[in-house]
C-alpha cells in the first residue's frame, strides 16, 4: 500500500511540475491563476497522501483542511483584483 | 429595534427558530468533529460558542426574493432532497468527467466550444446560486455570467455538454427548493 | 488477499487509480488546448473526480474515523470553493474581453492567406485589455 501512495505522489508531483510550466509561459494572467488552481488542489491530495505515508494522518488532513479554505479565498481575492471594478 | 425581532420577522419564509436550531447543530458538529475531545468544558465552549455564532449570522444569510416582499434564509434545503440532489450531481459529475476525459485526450481534440445563453427566473435567488455552482462544478460547462433577470451565460465545451444544459438540472433545482421556476433557451454563440 | 492485500485495500487502490486517471487526463488536457476557456474545463476534471476519486480511496483504506469525517470536509470545501474560483477567473476573463476559441476561427485561420496576422491581433486584445485592468 505504502508503493500505491508513492506510485500516486509521483504522479502528482510530475502534474505540479507540468504546471508550474503553464504557471510561467502562460500566455494571458488567467492561465497563471488557473494553473495555480490545479497546483493548490494537487498540493492539498499530496499533504494528506503524505500523512498517510508518514502513519498519523490526524495532523496532516488538519493542515489540509486550511490550504484547502485558504485555497479558495486566495483565488476569489486575486479575481477580484484582477477584475477590478467590472466585476 | 428589539432584540428578537428577527424571531418575529413575518416576511421569512419558514420558522426562523428551527432555522438557528439546525444552524446551531451544524456549527456544533463541526466544533466536535475538529476538537475531537469529549470533556464537559469544551463542550460547553462549543455550544456557546455555536449559539453566538448562529444568532450573530442569521440577519447576514437571508436573501431578499426578486419582488423584495419575501427573505429567504440561505441554507433552507430539506435535508433529505439534499441528499438525493447531491449524489445525483455525482453521477452528472461522472459522465460529464468521462465526457471531457474522452474530447480532450484522443489523438484528434474533438471540442466544438461554444457560449450558451438561457433564462431561468425564480423568485428564490438561492436557485440560481446552486444552478450556477452545479453548472460550474460539472466539467465541460462553465458559468461566465448571470444578469439581475436571470440570463445565464454558460461556457460549454462539447456538444454534448451543451446539450446538457437543456433543463434537466434546471428541473432537478426547482424540485430540490420546491420552487416554480420559468425557462427557456435564448439561442447559442459560435 | 491477492498480492498480500485484503478486500479494503483493493477497493481503495482502484478508487486511487480511477482518481489518478483522471489527474493525469486533466494535466494533458491542460497542456492541449487551445484557449484559456476551455483550459477551464480540463483543470476542473482534475479538481473534482480526481481529487474526490483520491479523497474516496483513502477514506475507505482509513475506515470509519474522526479522520475520514475530515477527509470528507476536505472534499466539501474544495467542492465548494473550486467553482467560485473559476466561475470569477471565467467572469474576468469575459468582462475584459478576452477573446473565445471557436472552431470556425480555428478553420478561418488555417485558410488565410497571412498566417501571422490573426495571432498578433490576439496579443494586441491582450495587451489592450490587461492595459484595462492595470490602468
Amino acid at each position: 500500500m505504502q508503493i500505491f501512495f508513492l506510485v500516486i505522489m509521483a504522479a502528482l508531483i510530475m502534474t505540479i511540475g507540468l504546471m508550474l510550466q503553464r504557471l510561467f509561459q502562460g500566455p494571458t494572467i488567467f492561465d497563471r491563476m488557473n494553473g495555480l488552481g490545479v497546483i493548490t488542489a494537487d498540493t492539498i491530495l499530496l499533504i494528506v497522501l503524505f500523512g498517510f505515508l508518514d502513519k498519523q494522518p490526524g495532523m496532516y488532513v488538519d493542515l489540509a483542511m486550511a490550504y484547502a479554505m485558504m485555497g479558495c479565498l486566495g483565488s476569489v481575492v486575486l479575481a477580484k483584483y484582477l477584475g477590478g471594478k467590472k466585476l | 429595534m428589539g432584540k428578537f425581532d428577527v424571531i418575529r420577522d413575518k416576511s421569512i419564509v419558514g420558522a426562523p427558530v428551527v432555522h438557528l436550531t439546525a444552524m446551531t447543530a451544524v456549527l456544533f458538529g463541526f466544533w466536535l468533529l475538529l476538537s475531537g475531545t469529549f470533556q464537559t468544558k469544551f463542550l460547553i465552549y462549543g455550544i456557546l460558542t455555536a449559539v453566538i455564532s448562529a444568532w450573530v449570522t442569521y440577519p447576514l444569510l437571508l436573501l431578499p426574493s426578486a419582488d423584495e416582499t419575501k427573505k429567504y434564509f440561505v441554507f433552507g434545503f430539506n435535508p433529505i432532497k439534499l441528499l438525493i440532489y447531491f449524489f445525483w450531481l455525482m453521477w452528472q459529475l461522472v459522465l460529464a468527467n468521462v465526457d471531457v476525459l474522452k474530447a480532450t485526450v484522443r489523438p484528434e481534440i474533438e471540442i466544438n466550444p461554444r457560449i450558451v445563453k438561457f433564462r431561468y427566473q425564480t423568485d428564490n435567488p438561492m436557485a440560481k446560486v446552486i444552478l450556477a455552482n452545479s453548472i460550474t462544478l460539472t466539467p465541460g460547462t462553465v458559468t461566465i455570467d448571470v444578469t439581475d433577470d436571470g440570463v445565464f451565460y454558460v461556457h460549454a465545451l462539447t456538444d454534448g455538454a451543451a446539450d446538457g444544459l437543456n433543463g434537466g438540472m434546471q428541473k432537478m433545482v426547482g424540485w430540490l427548493l420546491s420552487e416554480p421556476y420559468d425557462f427557456e433557451m435564448l439561442g447559442e454563440e459560435y | 488477499m491477492i498480492f498480500g492485500f485484503n478486500g479494503q485495500e483493493i477497493i481503495a487502490c482502484l478508487l486511487m487509480g480511477a482518481g489518478l486517471v483522471f489527474l493525469i487526463g486533466s494535466m494533458v488536457g491542460m497542456l492541449r488546448l487551445p484557449d484559456y476557456y476551455s483550459r477551464v474545463h480540463a483543470s476542473g476534471n482534475s479538481e473534482t473526480l480526481g481529487t474526490l476519486l483520491v479523497f474516496l480511496g483513502l477514506m475507505v483504506f482509513n475506515g470509519f474515523s474522526n479522520v475520514s469525517a475530515k477527509i470528507f470536509i476536505i472534499a466539501v470545501f474544495v467542492f465548494l470553493g473550486n467553482p467560485i474560483g473559476s466561475h470569477i477567473l471565467a467572469k474576468a476573463a469575459y468582462k475584459t474581453g478576452h477573446p473565445v476559441w471557436t472552431k470556425k476561427q480555428a478553420v478561418q485561420h488555417e485558410l488565410s492567406t497571412e498566417p501571422t496576422s490573426s495571432i498578433a491581433t490576439a496579443e494586441e486584445k491582450e495587451a489592450q485589455a490587461n492595459a484595462d485592468l492595470h490602468g
